[in-house]
């Protein structure tokens, strides 16, 4: 029960304003101390060790380190400036473009930490110079840039792979149609809202009135090229083989650099003021993982999870009560705990129901992994919105992150239904 | 108060030295990746010891960084009241969250970590794979550095405080990694 | 009443792990049985303690009683460690078995483990390991020079040997980089494992093992606890260990036969080789290199290697003669 409260105590310390990654280390602590006493810490090196060695991580600062260069060097603002411009007079042409290159983001990494930071880097002082409602701004951002989790490769269906005993493969090419129709909904989305209320995401302006929309275009074509050809580059080496996902992101790091240098952007003070920027935003995401590390071992030392465990298994036999109550019980508890965490304590408990159910286990993967992305996105323990909060100017406050994103859970929730309902529209059946 | 501004710049000056070593890391990280693919797909040629490197450097950035970022409030808050409230609330709150949740956070890590890198040290360990790199020591080490350099960020936050409290200085913004987007 | 004992046992794998985790799972509960009740095995999976290359140091330092691991996964801490795994040209399961339990096996261990106030026992064996996917097919030794292989350890450092490029790749993207030939080729484990991660779907030809003949998992126990246990736990405990790790092999055997069948009827692009004779001859070369630098500086090597080689010599010998010579015969008629 003490990890119960533990989160009721974490929830009302962090009002407090103190940061994040600390007070989740903070209250862990004090809750540790007092449960189990003090050498129950002895575990942590180890903790640190395992995030140390974990290299799929190493594409947060080198994802990041790439969105400051662009940033520094307003390669990005050209991008998604050109690309709203070529959405001529339509609203929320800056939010789209956000949004695909978001998708291209997920398409190369599957690590929240690293787009949503670098996504937070392009394109919010885009949209914020542009005048846009910051609750829509930052409500795309951290949607857009948390498909990586859905989109192949994606660190959730590997571990999904796993823990179910499902070939990574099958469960990348699973997961492709619903990625693909999330991104396709949160644009649909944006045009709705945009028709309705045209101020929340003005229409760029004109470069001139005197030019022609034909040379506008042209002008956004040639604009967009340089930073594009840096993604395609990103992209292109992990689907070469060039590289793998991780180590893309140097290319991309080191890409912009060079792009820099083309555009007579480049001086050693960029480079290094784009290491500092780089350092103290990694560090940020680093100990929110390091202070969400020790959270979640009180939690699961002091019993939590042999009582989410008997909880678990009070769930209903079956075939839709089951399903739909396990996604619900997964994304309320997505509130509060870790991914991985549910992957590998909740998962194993509900797989063996819904086999002997005779559930399809890759629909039943693909259901949790949605879910488990939606998690990222929910307040107040939502990793993504710490994230972009993280490197939002001050102006944009928590509570803004909080309403904005409150729309892409609901199309996230949508999507979930969809496939609950119709699996054969995602190439799958519900059952064997 | 001249010694509190005194010890207050020269916490400060540890955690920029960190900021510093971190920055260098990062750069050397990228660079380092950057050449194990051209080795890899250009030359045909692989070397676990600088594979193992980019994790090494990689840890660098990160532990060294979370010191560097709480000098320079890096690290994001919920701010539902605490923009709100005034520079002497907010000294208050971050002098007992530095004291309660910072310093003792930090102690632990560095009194375990310490025993951690102690006994790899002790034992010689090396890296387990063909060509790997030797004294696995050396990285654990930074574990407890980095706890050391917690705490006396940790402190460095209770010196601000006070300067804050004494009316010398005041918070400007919420955290200053704000405005890098 | 007696005292009952509650032992925390932290191991290597994730929970719900195959195999593995069950020889784990079995002992606990044979365990608790024999005992009736009075010996209790928690276990905690790597989800838990998030350490599972830390499974040493935990048992090591008594925050974990017990482990559930590899021994060679300590050869960068303690290079003695090693040998109590599985050799690359090294015995089968039956006759690592019958050196642990019958000939110097458990006592050299012991000797290695002891400074570092641990017990090892065998932990369960996964029979002999497949050598790899391999995405083209290996004709000579000429197509592995310059080859990109995820294989960690000494295998590793034999194929070194004979010109492959050892790769570091994450765990989690090694079907990615094998799929996109970032890495031509990688080593796992055998077929039901390496059915869950779908390497057969993206890699054609499946390579006949050398490496890892017999890979023999270990149970380590701090010594302390084990020597606070009374004398008929502590014979329970052994009893329950040993079950387990046979128990253990023969599950192996049923589960890969079982996957085996289900890749050769869904994937018959799958093809089974054999390296050819003079890659295998240039291998085993390398390895009796690589086995006599480990031995020459250091004496206890020494005495392990040539524990391990006698005794594999003399029973080879009566493998020939027996089993060999028998599957050879049956090969004839089937
Ligand atoms: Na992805
Ligand atoms: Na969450």
């Amino acid at each position: 029960m003490i990890g119960m409260i533990m989160f009721g105590v974490a929830l009302i310390m962090l009002m407090f304003g103190f940061p994040v990654a600390f007070t989740f280390g903070g209250v862990a602590l004090v809750f540790g101390i007092y449960a189990e006493g003090m050498d129950l810490f002895a575990f942590m090196p180890y903790r640190i060790m395992s995030v140390m060695q974990n290299t799929v991580l190493m594409a947060v600062p080198l994802f990041i380190f790439m969105g400051v260069v662009l940033q520094r060097t307003k390669l990005a603002e050209q991008l998604l400036t050109s690309m709203g411009r070529l959405f001529g007079g339509l609203p929320g042409g800056l939010a789209i473009s956000t949004i695909l290159v978001g998708a291209l983001l997920a398409a190369s990494t599957g690590v929240v930490g690293a787009s949503v930071v670098a996504m937070g880097l392009i394109s919010l002082p885009v949209m914020l110079a542009h005048k846009y409602d910051k609750r829509l701004a930052t409500g795309t951002i951290c949607a857009s840039g948390t498909l990586g989790q859905i989109v192949p490769p994606s660190i959730i269906l590997i571990i999904l792979g796993d823990v179910l005993g499902l070939p990574v493969g099958d469960l990348f090419r699973a997961a492709v149609g619903p990625g693909v129709l999330l991104i396709g909904l949160y644009i649909v989305y944006i045009l709705i809202l945009t028709r309705l209320k045209p101020q929340t995401a003005p229409a760029m302006p004109k470069d001139d009135d005197s030019i022609s929309r034909g040379k506008e275009i042209r002008d956004a074509l040639l604009a967009i090229i340089p930073p594009l050809a840096l993604i395609i580059v990103v992209l292109g080496s992990i689907f070469t083989g060039i590289a793998t996902p991780t180590e893309s992101s140097a290319l991309g790091g080191i890409g912009a650099v060079v792009l820099a240098l083309i555009y007579r952007q480049f001086s050693f003070k960029m480079v290094w003021d784009a290491a500092k920027d780089t350092v103290s935003v990694t560090a940020m995401v680093f100990a929110i993982l390091i202070g969400a590390t020790a959270f979640s071992m009180v939690f699961s030392y002091t019993g939590g999870d042999y009582l989410l465990e008997e909880w678990l298994l009070m769930l209903p036999g079956e075939q839709w009560g089951f399903i739909i109550l396990a996604m619900l019980v997964i994304l309320i508890l997505g509130f509060f705990i870790d991914f991985v965490e549910i992957s590998f304590i909740i998962v194993p408990i509900l797989a063996p129901v819904a086999e002997a159910l005779g559930i399809n286990m890759l629909w039943f993967a693909i259901l949790v992994a949605m879910n488990l992305q939606t998690s990222f996105l929910t307040p107040p323990f939502g990793f993504s919105l710490f994230y972009l909060k993280g490197v939002a100017p001050p102006n944009v406050r928590t509570i803004d992150i909080y309403k904005g994103i409150v729309p892409f859970i609901l199309i996230q929730i949508l999507v979930l239904a969809l496939i609950v309902i119709f699996p054969e529209w995602f190439g799958m059946s519900s059952t064997y | 108060m001249y010694w509190i501004i005194k010890l207050d710049k020269s916490l400060a000056w540890l955690s920029k030295l960190c900021g510093v070593i971190a920055c260098l890391a990062m750069i050397l990280m990228a660079v380092n990746v950057f050449y194990d693919v051209v080795a890899r797909y250009v030359f045909n040629d692989v070397s676990i010891a600088m594979q193992e490197m980019e994790w090494h450097l990689y840890s660098v950035v990160f532990l060294l960084g979370i010191p560097y970022a709480l000098r320079t409030d890096g690290h994001v808050r919920v701010d539902v009241f605490y923009t709100r409230w005034s520079n002497k609330t907010k000294a208050w709150v971050n002098i007992l969250g530095a004291l309660i949740f910072v310093i003792p956070f930090a102690y632990l890590i560095g009194r375990y970590g310490y025993s951690f890198a102690l006994d790899s040290y002790q034992m010689g360990e090396g890296s387990g794979d063909p060509g790997g790199l030797p004294h696995r020591w050396v990285i654990k080490a930074v574990i407890p550095l980095s706890a050391v350099f917690m705490a006396t960020a940790g402190l460095n936050m209770v010196t601000y405080a006070i300067r804050v409290l004494a009316g010398e200085k005041e918070y400007v913004g919420e955290h200053s990694a704000g405005g890098l987007a | 009443a007696q005292d009952t004992f509650t032992l925390k046992l932290a191991e290597t794998w994730g929970p719900n792990f195959p195999i593995f985790g069950d020889a784990t799972k079995s002992m606990a509960q044979m365990a608790e049985k024999m005992s009736n009740g009075r010996l209790k095995i928690r276990i905690d999976s790597a989800n838990k303690h998030k350490a599972p290359l830390g499974v040493f140091d935990m048992v090591k330092a008594g925050q974990y009683d017990m482990g559930h691991s590899a021994s060679y996964y300590w050869k960068g801490k303690v290079p003695n460690t090693l040998f109590f795994t599985s050799m690359p040209f090294g015995m089968t399961a039956l006759e690592q078995y019958a050196w642990f339990y019958y000939g110097d096996g458990m006592d050299l261990m012991q000797e290695v483990y002891e400074p570092h106030n641990m017990l090892s026992f065998p932990g369960g064996n996964t029979g002999n390991q497949m050598g790899g996917w391999f995405r083209k097919e290996i004709k000579s030794l000429d197509d592995l020079k310059g080859l990109k292989m995820r294989i960690p350890g000494f295998a590793g450092e034999v194929f070194a040997e004979v010109g492959v490029n050892p790769t570091n790749i994450a765990p989690g993207e090694l079907y990615t980089a094998l799929e996109r030939n970032t890495i031509d080729a990688l080593e796992w484990v055998g077929p039901a494992l390496d059915l869950r991660l779908g390497f057969h779907q993206i890699a054609d030809y499946y390579y006949t093992g050398w490496h890892e003949p017999a890979t023999e998992l270990q149970f380590l126990i701090n010594k302390r606890v084990w020597e606070r246990l009374p004398a008929d736990l502590q014979e329970i405990l052994r009893v329950a260990m040993r079950t387990a790790a046979y128990d253990m092999l023969i599950h192996s055997q049923h589960e890969n036969a079982k996957a085996w069948a289900n890749i050769k009827q869904d994937y018959p692009n799958v093809q089974i080789k054999n390296f050819p004779d003079d890659v295998f001859q240039a291998m085993y070369d390398a390895n009796q290199k690589l086995l006599k630098e480990a031995a020459g500086n250091n004496e206890q090597a020494a005495r392990i290697v040539k524990s391990l080689e006698d005794y594999q010599r003399d029973s080879r010998a009566y493998t020939r003669i027996s089993d060999n010579a028998y599957l050879n015969t049956m090969a004839e008629i089937e």
